[in-house]
């Protein structure tokens, strides 16, 4: 499973990164969320959304082990055991992996907590199975 | 503070200096945030008589409670400040992002105060905040000075700038924010403009605290449910504002050349489908909101984009100069965008002024060789220009409406259609009486946000002047402005319908201070009484002769549309208005009586 | 011979009436409107099947037929 997203439905609300802070850290701040929403005003006018894949490149680098699988199968950061190395974060090819201290002393990324589908007024956002790599 | 960014930060721009200070608790029970602190610093911190371009008068920029959390909508900003266009209250509220990264770079209001020397951007980002000069961006174009400020800083940075208009204190400037959203009624863009600041930046990385997270979370999902289950969704995301043009068109309530009629002979070609059919591509959303109203269009006749037109601008940018190309209303939409300018104040003034050149009022000879007949596209869009630049006839216009009718003269006062010097917005206003008064009675000149009444004058008979149609109006005066000072936007239960109470627990959680919307509603009446009170102090002989409408809708049926024939009489329109103070408690002359001010618990606040 | 029509939210609220009418076909969404006691420029929007329609429609056998009001306003 992992989330996917249509980029011409996001109308650019960041309410799915309101309801993210909430879920990865309980509190109200989209700067700690784990997606990201580029607005591409006054040209084209549009949003370019990146989401997690859950490719799990992430763990693959991470030293410490810290990013770990959860019970719906997504790689999630086990806060206690990141030191904040940054390996993660040039692996992630969806730039959806964080470390920013001064914000937070763990890395995080998507859970797949489903809650910024929940808020999602056009339904840009949705978790299905993941495909198979062409 | 729970539920708010904590402090108020002052700008003192004379000096260069900054202050920050808490938020005060007692002010924040007792006027909540967003329009409610705007009123309580303005009457509190800006003299009596101040002049509106002066040091002594403040620009109030404020976030509320529901900005930057949760809460469908939470996006609105308010900005008050001693209006230019009136000489009375200013509030103009601003969707887009800025007010909730104001709560996060931990502010719940900007206090811009005193006039800076030279041109200054003000940046904040977090805790460090500088002036910084503005010179080489004076002179240049609202998105111009966004696009340099995100490339160079990043799009986590929100703008708010200033165009040619602002700077040259054209009274009905906007301030303009995320390429289309503005704070743009009553000359807000000026008084930022006098005071020298080109822009303000800002960015903010700070959680907001809240007072029970669990139930906060709930009342807020529960919210956005209730807005993804509703029956319109769909359809009023598709639309936006633009849905109701071709509703107003078929009631009468299209403004069509200036005013004249309510219904256009080519309105068709203006409704919301073929609006969107044309130039729409993305829907673009204010910060939380699950329903966006905003239509960003793809103008290929102009070869340009822009963030709508929205209902407003295309009633008075379209139908009302006698518009019906959509392209080119949407052109006249950026151009005053861009230059910073107001769509609905430039529609209404160039209607007048297309009005007093058929009339042969206005000659060629005045209008810089423009042929100033409605319709006329060309000319529409060099007069915006020539407003912001205060270039020509511009120099005229630019006055606003009242004024410009006023040096007219020639019986052009008649069909200056405004309330109180500020221009009237979209819906006209024959025969419908409950709207009527909402634009009469609104607090800042005739503007239709505060109450929206003209399905109530079709629902239980237009014509009718009744104390149940005033009681209406009164009762969207004092509860609609509390989303704006709430920090929210009103569109969720205005359009989708949703259940006002589902607002309460979520307030509660984040403030930890229960509120039912009876005790809202009774802010709104408090802060309706100061605004008026405002009005009174600043203005001398100030009374029943400010709250009557423009004479065309008392003395000049429409001769065509849904309206034709039907007008107000004067006699029931002042029928109104004694109704109107009876139930705010008001004097027969529309003065807050001292009864009324004590009962409100106002007396310490205006005395 | 009917179809269904569906209240938006406002409009409910400001009719006091239910989610939804069964009518009969045949008739224009006008002319059923006035039948049913509601003032047609009290709906601001007619949509069939997601199509946008207007007040002059003649209701067909099955439809669904979703009224809006525009209540509030900018």
């Amino acid at each position: 499973m992992r989330l996917y997203v249509d980029h011409s439905k996001c109308s650019g609300c960041n309410a799915c990164r309101v309801a993210c802070s909430l879920n990865l850290f309980g509190e109200n701040n989209p700067k700690k969320s784990a997606l990201v929403i580029e607005p591409l005003f006054p040209e084209p006018g549009t949003y370019n959304v990146k989401v997690c894949t859950q490719c799990g490149d992430c763990a693959v680098a991470c030293p410490t082990e810290a990013i770990k699988k959860n019970d719906k199968g997504a790689y999630y950061v086990d806060f206690a055991e990141c030191n904040l190395c940054e390996a993660c974060v040039p692996e992630c090819p969806e730039d959806v992996m964080f470390v920013r201290a001064e914000l937070a002393n763990a890395a995080w990324k998507c859970d797949l907590c489903g809650d910024c589908v929940a808020v999602c007024g056009t339904s840009a956002l949705w978790i299905a199975e993941t495909e198979a790599a062409a | 503070m729970n539920g708010y960014g904590g402090k108020i930060l002052r700008v003192n721009l004379t000096n260069g200096t900054f202050t920050k200070e808490n938020t005060p608790p007692e002010v924040a029970r007792d006027f909540l945030g967003g329009r409610g602190f705007g009123i309580y610093f303005l009457l509190k911190e800006v003299p009596k008589g101040a002049d509106p371009f002066g040091p002594e008068n403040k620009l109030i920029i404020s976030s509320g409670p529901l900005s930057g959390m949760l809460i469908p909508g939470g996006g609105k900003c308010d900005w008050t400040t001693k209006a230019p266009l009136t000489g009375g209250y200013a509030s103009a509220s601003m969707g887009g992002h800025f007010t909730a990264e104001m709560k996060y770079a931990g502010l719940d209001s900007i206090i811009l105060e005193g006039i800076s020397p030279k041109p200054v951007t003000l940046f904040i980002d977090n805790d460090k905040i500088e002036l910084r000069d503005a010179t080489a961006l004076w002179g240049k174009k609202t998105f111009e000075v966004e696009k340099e400020f995100k490339h160079k800083l990043g799009e986590e940075f929100q703008v708010a700038v200033i165009g040619p208009g602002g700077e040259n204190l054209v009274p009905y400037a906007s301030i303009n924010h995320d390429y289309g959203r503005q704070a743009g009624r009553g000359g807000v863009g000026a008084v930022m403009g006098a005071k020298k600041v080109k822009a303000i930046v800002l960015h903010g990385t700070k959680s907001v605290p809240v007072a029970d997270i669990d139930a906060y979370r709930k009342a807020g999902m529960a919210l956005y449910k209730a807005c993804k289950d509703a029956e319109g969704l769909k359809d009023w995301t598709r639309y936006g504002t633009t849905i109701v043009v071709s509703w107003c068109d078929e009631v009468g309530a299209l403004p069509t050349r200036n005013f004249s009629a309510g219904s256009f002979e080519k309105g068709k070609n203006l409704y919301g489908p073929v609006m969107r059919e044309k130039i729409v591509i993305t829907d673009k959303a204010c910060f939380g909101c699950p329903c966006p109203c905003g239509k960003y269009s793809k103008n290929k006749k102009y070869n340009s984009f822009v963030e709508g037109p929205e209902y407003e601008t295309i009633g008075l940018l379209g139908s009302n100069v006698g518009i019906d190309d959509i392209e080119a209303v949407a052109q006249a939409n950026l151009l005053c965008d861009d230059l910073g300018i107001d769509t609905i104040s430039a529609g209404n003034v160039i209607a007048w002024a297309m009005e007093c050149y058929e009339k042969g009022i206005l000659t060629k000879k005045e209008t810089d060789g423009l042929e100033l007949k409605f319709g006329n596209v060309e000319a529409t869009f060099a007069l915006i220009e020539k407003i912001a630049r205060r270039e020509g006839i511009g120099a005229l216009l630019s006055e606003g409406v009242k004024k410009a009718a006023q040096k007219v003269g020639k019986g052009s006062e008649k069909f200056a259609i405004h309330v109180k010097g500020m221009e009237q917005s979209g819906y006209a206003t024959h025969n419908a009486t409950a709207m009527l008064l909402a634009y009469m009675t609104c607090d800042v000149g005739a503007h239709h946000n505060r109450s929206w009444a003209i399905t109530y004058d079709l629902q239980v008979g237009r014509e009718l002047v009744v104390p149940e149609k005033v009681a209406r109006v009164i009762w969207l005066q004092n509860f609609r402005p509390m989303f704006d000072v709430l920090g929210g936007c009103r569109l969720q239960w205005v359009e989708l319908g949703i259940d006002r109470d589902l607002y309460v627990p979520a307030l509660e959680a984040m403030t930890g201070i229960h509120r039912s919307w009876d005790d809202l509603d009774k802010v709104g009446e408090r802060i309706w009484n100061l605004t008026r009170l405002f009005w009174v102090r600043e203005n001398e002989g100030f009374g029943r002769e400010w709250d009557l409408p423009a004479p065309r809708f008392y003395e000049d049926a429409p001769t065509s549309g849904a309206t034709k024939g039907q007008i107000t009489k004067l006699e029931d329109v002042h029928r109104l208005l004694d109704m109107y103070y009876e139930q705010r408690g008001w004097s027969t002359d529309g003065l807050p009586t001292a009864e009324t001010i004590e009962k409100l618990g106002l007396k310490a606040l205006v005395a | 011979m009917t179809a269904t029509l569906r209240l938006g939210a406002s409009l409910k609220i400001m009719l006091g009436a239910q989610d939804e009418i069964v009518v009969p076909a045949g008739e224009s969404v006008r002319a059923t409107l006035l039948k049913l006691g509601i003032k047609p420029e009290l709906v601001a929007m007619v949509t069939v099947a997601g199509e946008l329609q207007d007040k002059d429609y003649v209701i067909r056998e099955g439809d669904t037929v979703r009224l809006m009001a525009v209540v509030g306003g900018g």
